[in-house]
């Protein structure tokens, strides 16, 4: 008997394929990681660290600026899955580019800030509160890194025609990545700037 | 425009607007405690604007939706529990 007949594949995942499972799940032990590093800020800062008032240190507008950016990404990459998902090879190419480029100016107004900081003494080891920023802030950081290159990886595949009306899986896998990145900026923006 | 796009550019709007919400809640003069619940209730809702719309996860089964909000209320848990030690953490 066979028995794999009677299994229902991926059934109480719907339509959802293997790799978006697995982007899934790679998010929510991603999203761990960055609760485990934000819960740590919060227990230093519970337990009597010295913590400036909002804006008394970091750039607020600039920072808010840069979060706008990072929306607007978010929503460069929907539309971008949007146009493949009609068919529409350059509108998928065209809106990749506009993603990389805002997740670029958002690391090089990143880097900036870190630029300004270090002339002005507030380093990894002025305080308990710049380790918590810098290493909450580069960890992010690097994901936005890694999904500018990502974003590349399958900008250059787009070129070359793989995806099509009836095949964007890997454009929606990507998709799910970028915007938790974005997503889990929302966090590290209102904990590490504002609160 | 078709329907999705429309929906898109709705919620980035919404976005930006709670974010500048957000900036003008840290610089008002409220109590702290309100400020932090405000602040927190802004950030949750910009997350599952997020989530639900661009991430299109209204569109998944309630399994994967399960799988994805259980670690939330988990992750409170464990930074309550964790604050509650921490006036505690002078002995031994």
């Amino acid at each position: 008997m066979n028995q794999t007949q009677s299994i229902p594949l991926n059934d109480p995942f719907g339509k959802a394929t293997n790799g978006k499972l697995g982007m899934w799940l790679f998010i929510i032990v991603d999203g761990l990681s960055f609760a485990g590093l934000l819960i740590a800020g919060g227990a230093l800062r519970a337990g009597g660290a010295e913590w400036p008032v909002a804006g008394e240190i970091l750039n607020i507008p600039l920072t808010a600026f840069n979060t706008f950016l990072l929306i607007c990404t978010s929503f460069t990459m929907v539309m971008a899955l949007n146009a493949i998902q009609k068919g529409d090879q350059s509108g998928l190419s065209k809106f990749l580019i506009y993603t990389m480029l805002g997740g670029i100016l958002f690391l090089g107004i990143q880097a900036w800030e870190y630029h300004h900081f270090i002339l002005n003494n507030f380093v990894l080891t002025t305080s308990i509160y710049a380790s918590v920023f810098y290493v909450t802030t580069c960890f992010h950081g690097l994901h936005v890194l890694s999904g500018v290159i990502y974003i590349a990886c399958i900008l250059r595949a787009a070129n070359l025609g793989v995806y099509s009306a009836d095949n964007w899986n890997n454009v929606e896998i990507l998709g799910l990545f970028w915007h938790f990145v974005d997503l889990v900026w929302i966090l590290v923006f209102t904990i590490i700037y504002l609160i | 425009m078709d329907d999705h796009k429309s929906i898109y550019i709705k919620n980035a709007v919404w976005l930006a607007i709670l974010t500048l919400l957000e900036v003008g809640v840290a610089f008002l003069s409220i109590s702290r405690m309100g400020q932090i619940v405000l602040l927190f209730a802004f950030a949750a809702t910009k997350m599952m604007m997020v989530a639900m719309i661009y991430m299109h996860l209204r569109y998944e089964t309630k399994v994967l939706q399960w799988i994805l909000f259980i670690p939330i209320p988990a992750g409170i848990l464990f930074t309550v529990a964790l604050m509650y030690d921490i006036p505690f953490s002078w002995v031994g």
